[in-house]
């Protein structure tokens, strides 16, 4: 019995791995092909590199501004964070510890807009930002994010809010605290498991995005996004496709380190996210 | 501090805490949606100063005229069905196989999650790179008809491409999901399955599968919403051909608004999307939940 179960393990655990490697093929095939050079793409795309071809990266880099773009990405992302982070929580916990109907009122509201598909409303939203003067920068892109990651992260929060007990903030309030000052000072700190949840999966979705930067920051090379200058790139050296396999190598590395460094966190906050969400 | 201006106080605070979030959340997708509902009973190409009020028009058009809309509408209800099923069927697969005692478990499991975390405009290009230059080296190697076919070109094929790509693309993700759900069934049940002498696909259908209830109502319902959207993976692959073999909803919303300029009847259909994705996200819930066993 033990002995046969030893041996259905051995043929799972060989079989899994032979899915896992077909599995991750096209990615390994991307990066490989971002080291070759342009006749050894087209003559054979699973032959490994003869040589490592850096001459793709120095080329591609300099053609796609990458550190400019890299920097539009962390700005875009560090404001979107900041503000969802900030306006959620304290959103959050204010419509938790004071219940009344206009506390319910106002929570309703803020999550509803998880039912309205983005698509309902991006041919709108384009003119609405371009007079709020949001559309075409960077930073203006950033705060639009705030907008569209406030409802689900105040949805996580809300709910995280009432595992914790009322009577830590309320003697902080009693002892003369103010609300502000409660807030930041004891409640803050213990939403932090929480936080890293929201961070986690604004940080892969506004990084990430597409749809949104198109409509918003596709106009100028200099307020361009990773993905977004990965897919004009793409499109204009699609034959070349040594240098397309490199820009798209460069786009997806920060996400790929990022995942690697954070991965514990990122499963768990990709769970809690949809289980909660 | 008397009575009633404590209590004005207390209501200010609670206005500047939650104003900022229902501020930002009503100008970014309450105005635009309500802008959405004007401009759908209106004719607009963006140029002309004012939108002509022409009622419910633009509706009647999607439905009689021979629009792109019906047939988007039919592949992507096709697509998310076939999507449902796919990634579903396959990451509750990979996750019984994962929670087992694997020593490798741990490393494929990221493995498997990695194509999530990449960009899915990335994750187009590298699939029509592979459909389209990596299958005929393939195909010289291993001399499989399957590799000399054309995945992208063809319109039956090119369907199953996206559905295989999107797919491929978010099954980690469901997997990682369903381990959760596995990984929260009470050990004790599933030995005393055993001690009754249950046989491994016995226990899988009555017992496992069942518990997993939650896990499954939950993605279910987001690989429903996910791919009723789906558009990047599309605009990458295939821009919705050939010959409209892959043409989605988004797809048809976004060409209708941005490249023609009917900012008026791309309204229109970006409200019945609505209205579509909230009904089938409705239904779905209410038929799945009611499935569902507690513990």
């Amino acid at each position: 019995m033990m002995k046969k179960q030893r041996t259905g393990i051995i043929i799972l655990e060989t079989l899994m791995i032979l899915v896992g490697i077909f599995f991750i093929y096209p990615v390994f095939l991307m990066f490989m092909n971002s080291f070759k050079t342009f006749g050894e793409v087209v003559s054979n795309v699973i032959a490994l590199p003869k040589s490592l071809e850096i001459a793709n990266y120095i080329t591609v880099i300099e053609k796609m501004n990458y550190p400019r773009l890299f920097l539009n990405n962390l700005v875009i992302t560090s404001i979107g964070i900041f503000g969802i982070v900030l306006f959620s929580s304290t959103a959050a916990y204010i419509l938790d510890r004071r219940r009344s109907k206009y506390t319910r009122f106002m929570y309703v509201l803020i999550i509803t807009p998880m039912l309205i598909p983005f698509q309902t409303i991006m041919i709108t939203l384009l003119k609405t930002m371009s007079s709020l003067g949001l559309s075409g920068s960077v930073w203006g892109l950033g705060i639009q994010y705030w907008g569209f990651g406030i409802p689900m992260a105040t949805f996580i929060f809300f709910n995280f809010m009432r595992t914790i007990p009322k009577d830590i903030d309320e003697s902080a309030l009693i002892d003369g605290a103010s609300t502000i000052r409660t807030f930041f000072s004891i409640i803050l700190p213990l939403l932090k498991t929480v936080t890293v949840t929201v961070i986690v999966l604004n940080v892969m979705w506004i990084w990430n995005d597409f749809l949104l930067p198109l409509l918003m920051v596709n106009r100028s090379p200099d307020t361009k996004t990773l993905v977004l200058s990965a897919y004009t790139f793409v499109g204009q050296f699609n034959t070349q496709w040594h240098y397309a396999m490199t820009a798209m190598v460069l786009a997806v590395l920060p996400s790929i380190i990022f995942f690697i460094l954070l991965q514990r966190y990122i499963v768990e906050g990709v769970v809690a996210g949809a289980v909660k969400g | 501090m008397n009575m009633a201006k404590r209590s004005l106080t207390r209501d200010i605070e609670t206005t500047l805490f939650a104003l900022p979030a229902v501020i930002l959340v009503s100008l970014m997708i309450y105005l635009p949606f309500l802008l959405s509902g004007y401009y759908s009973l209106t004719e607009w190409n963006g140029i002309d100063k004012e939108p002509v009020f022409i009622g419910l028009a633009n509706f009647k058009r999607l439905f009689t005229g021979g629009d792109s809309f019906i047939s988007s509408l039919v592949f992507t209800m096709k697509f998310t069905v076939l999507s449902m099923i796919l990634v579903n069927v396959a990451a509750i697969a990979l996750a019984v196989a994962l929670v087992k005692k694997l020593r490798s478990a741990n490393v494929l499991r990221s493995l498997f999650f990695i194509p999530y975390i990449i960009s899915m405009t990335i994750v187009g290009f590298i699939w029509k790179f592979i459909f389209s230059q990596g299958f005929d080296n393939l195909y010289e190697l291993t001399q499989l008809g399957f590799f000399d076919l054309s995945w992208l070109g063809d319109p039956n094929l090119a369907f199953y491409s996206v559905v295989f790509v999107g797919s491929w693309q978010s099954v980690g993700f469901y997997m990682v999901l369903y381990i959760a759900g596995l990984q929260s069934i009470p050990g004790e049940i599933m030995e005393a399955a055993l001690v009754e002498g249950a046989g491994a696909w016995t226990k899988f259908f009555r017992i496992t599968l069942p518990l997993l209830g939650s896990s499954i109502t939950t993605c279910v319902l987001l690989s429903l919403i996910n791919s009723l959207k789906v558009f990047d993976i599309i605009l990458a692959l295939t821009k919705g051909g050939p010959g409209g073999a892959t043409y989605s909803v988004t797809l048809d919303i976004y060409r209708e608004a941005f490249q023609n300029n009917n900012y008026g009847f791309g309204s229109a259909k970006s409200l019945m999307f609505f209205v579509l994705v909230l009904l089938l996200t409705q239904i779905v819930l209410r038929g799945f939940s009611r499935k569902e066993v507690e513990l």
